[in-house]
């Protein structure tokens, strides 16, 4: 077996000895989807301009849930370092005849597979539940940026759980970073009628520009322009992101 | 003969939070051939475990060079990691998974294929008798049960090299010598094996080369007849008294002993000083009071230990 294939085989054995942490996962981005997203379009009514097309509020919401899905799989993964620290496995493994990018490869591996069966979850909840027309020819888009943002966040929280000696101090950043980066975004709502000062915080948060392609790919919302750049600041994000934790692997011991 | 390791100049310093620099090593080097057990010694913080770490590429040395087998553990690591497999000081297991997933995870970490992990599962489950406990999770157990799963997981592998810092700890004592008599067959069939210890009775039992650090410095290193050598006017004399109204504390005493022991009529004691001083001194308390039996041997290893560390401090 290939020491990233390992890697993900023993997170999936260990997540598999806690079901339920799966479903936590997986249920507070539906959650959102069928509360927040239900009670908002019944109040803005069932279609409603979204940055200029006629969308319902779910439709606009579904993006932001994937990118919801990305983020808290990648946060509850990343916060198994510290039981791993415990039992100073980490310390160990890094002693393994493997390198640190397979540690890391793998793991981002088990995310994907999570974040992926979130994704479908939301998307089929979204075109069977609530008939949202979503555009299907876009799911190699979708994929591409789950991919890219679930190895960015993962690696981030990686980078804190391995860095933070306390779990306490990082359960505080990452809600922190839960509550900041979702709504100083376009997750809920569309950005051209925020305050400035809003709106160049929210273009300088990756949640912005995961939910922006993802919206893009999905409902065809957006400026092609403005997306490329999104796109490749998110690329950039990510990789910064698996250096800071690859360097952060690198100085565990 | 091909060095296992070779270490040179090795440094690591660290700086504390209030900015302090602490040498946890200062510039150690030694080299050990294949196939030899060497002994680390020394005290809480002497340095073994931060040179376990240079060595096991846990980390960057301050200075100096290791190699292992010929590969620099900074510019190579991953081949230096393939030519070893390392019990660290932590009780290191995979507390949620099983005993059965502990081992198996362990042999895919190390490139086994699913159908040569399980038949070397099979080997150490039956060699360290793990066969009731594979379906318990790894964190019901004791740590001694924990540091058994610790050393079967390293015989599941073919690495030239095994390191293991202070691996006995919290063994229990049935298990401890099965592993010690492990070593010495896997060293015979020409394997490595580097070993930090606080147990002296271990290394002196086992190790071929013996290294005492204290404070990051290699105070003394050889052979145990070396280091046996270099404390040669040190002598541990037991004394066995008959009847006596003499009090064999004061009389005894009087001889300056290093270290003195006294159960009942028998004594224990280290003496310094030449061998003709020591017959003249065993003459004198003769004559006071009759000795029934008396036995002199060469110092211990744990007399060379305490004898080099009292020297530098």
């Amino acid at each position: 077996m290939t020491g990233a294939g390992a890697v993900f085989y023993r997170d999936y054995r260990q997540r598999m000895t806690n079901i339920s942490l799966v479903f936590w996962d997986l249920l507070a981005p539906v959650a959102y989807l069928v509360l927040f997203g239900t009670g908002f379009e019944r109040m803005l009514g069932t279609t409603s301009a979204v940055a200029g097309e006629p969308f319902g509020y779910i439709a606009f919401l579904i993006p932001g849930v994937l990118a919801m899905v990305t983020f808290g799989v990648a946060m509850n993964t990343s916060w198994g370092f510290f039981t791993d620290k415990d039992s100073g496995i980490v310390y160990e493994m890094l002693t393994y005849p493997i390198t640190r990018y397979q540690i890391l490869l793998g793991k981002i591996g088990f995310n994907l597979l999570l974040a992926f069966i979130g994704v479908v979850i939301v998307l089929a909840l979204g075109a069977l539940a609530f008939a949202v027309p979503l555009a299907w020819r876009s799911v190699p888009m979708v994929i591409v940026v789950t991919v890219v943002a679930t190895a960015g966040w993962f690696a981030i929280f990686t980078g804190f759980a391995i860095t933070l000696n306390r779990m306490d101090t990082f359960n505080a950043v990452a809600s922190a970073m839960y509550i900041l980066l979702m709504f100083f975004s376009s997750m809920f709502y569309p950005l051209d009628n925020v305050p400035m000062w809003f709106r160049v915080l929210s273009y300088l948060n990756p949640m912005t520009w995961q939910v922006d392609l993802l919206r893009f790919a999905l409902l065809g919302i957006g400026h092609p322009t403005a997306l490329i750049a999104e796109g490749i600041a998110l690329t950039v994000f990510a990789s910064v992101c698996l250096c800071f934790a690859v360097r952060s692997l690198n100085r565990v011991a | 003969m091909i060095n296992a390791i070779e270490v040179d100049d090795l440094r690591k310093v660290y700086r504390s939070q209030a900015g302090v620099t602490v040498a946890a090593l200062n510039g150690v080097s030694l080299q050990v051939p294949e196939g030899r057990i060497f002994g680390l010694l020394g005290t809480n913080g002497a340095g073994k475990s931060t040179l376990v770490k240079l060595l096991s590429t846990c980390g960057t040395p301050t200075s100096g060079t290791a190699r292992i087998f010929g590969f620099d553990v900074v510019r190579q690591p991953l081949e230096a990691r393939q030519k070893m497999a390392v019990v660290l000081q932590q009780s290191a297991s995979e507390s949620l998974l099983n005993v059965k997933d502990n081992l198996f995870i362990y042999a895919y970490l190390h490139g086994l294929s699913k159908r040569d992990a399980k038949a070397r599962v099979s080997r150490v489950v039956e060699e360290f008798e793990l066969g009731e406990l594979l379906t318990t999770a790894v964190q019901e157990l004791s740590l001694g049960t924990k540091r058994r799963i610790q050393i079967a997981k390293i015989f599941m592998l073919d690495s030239p090299l095994i390191i293991l810092d202070e691996a006995t700890t919290g063994m229990d004592p049935m298990m401890k010598r099965r592993l010690m008599d492990r070593l010495r067959a896997e060293a015979k069939q020409g394997r490595t094996i580097l070993l930090t210890t606080q147990v002296l009775s271990e290394a002196e039992e086992l190790c071929d080369n013996i290294m005492i650090l204290d404070k990051g410095r290699a105070m003394a290193s050889g052979t145990l007849h070396e280091l046996r050598n270099r404390s040669a006017q040190t002598f541990r004399v037991s004394l066995s008294f008959g009847d006596t109204n003499v009090d064999i504390g004061e009389l005894l005493a009087d001889l300056c002993p290093a270290d003195l022991q006294i159960s009942g009529r028998n004594a224990e004691m280290l003496i310094r000083g030449g061998e003709t001083s020591l017959l003249e001194k065993l003459a004198a308390v003769s004559r006071a009071a009759t000795i029934q039996e008396f036995q002199v041997r060469g110092a211990t290893l744990e007399d060379i230990f305490m004898d080099i560390v009292e020297e530098v401090r």
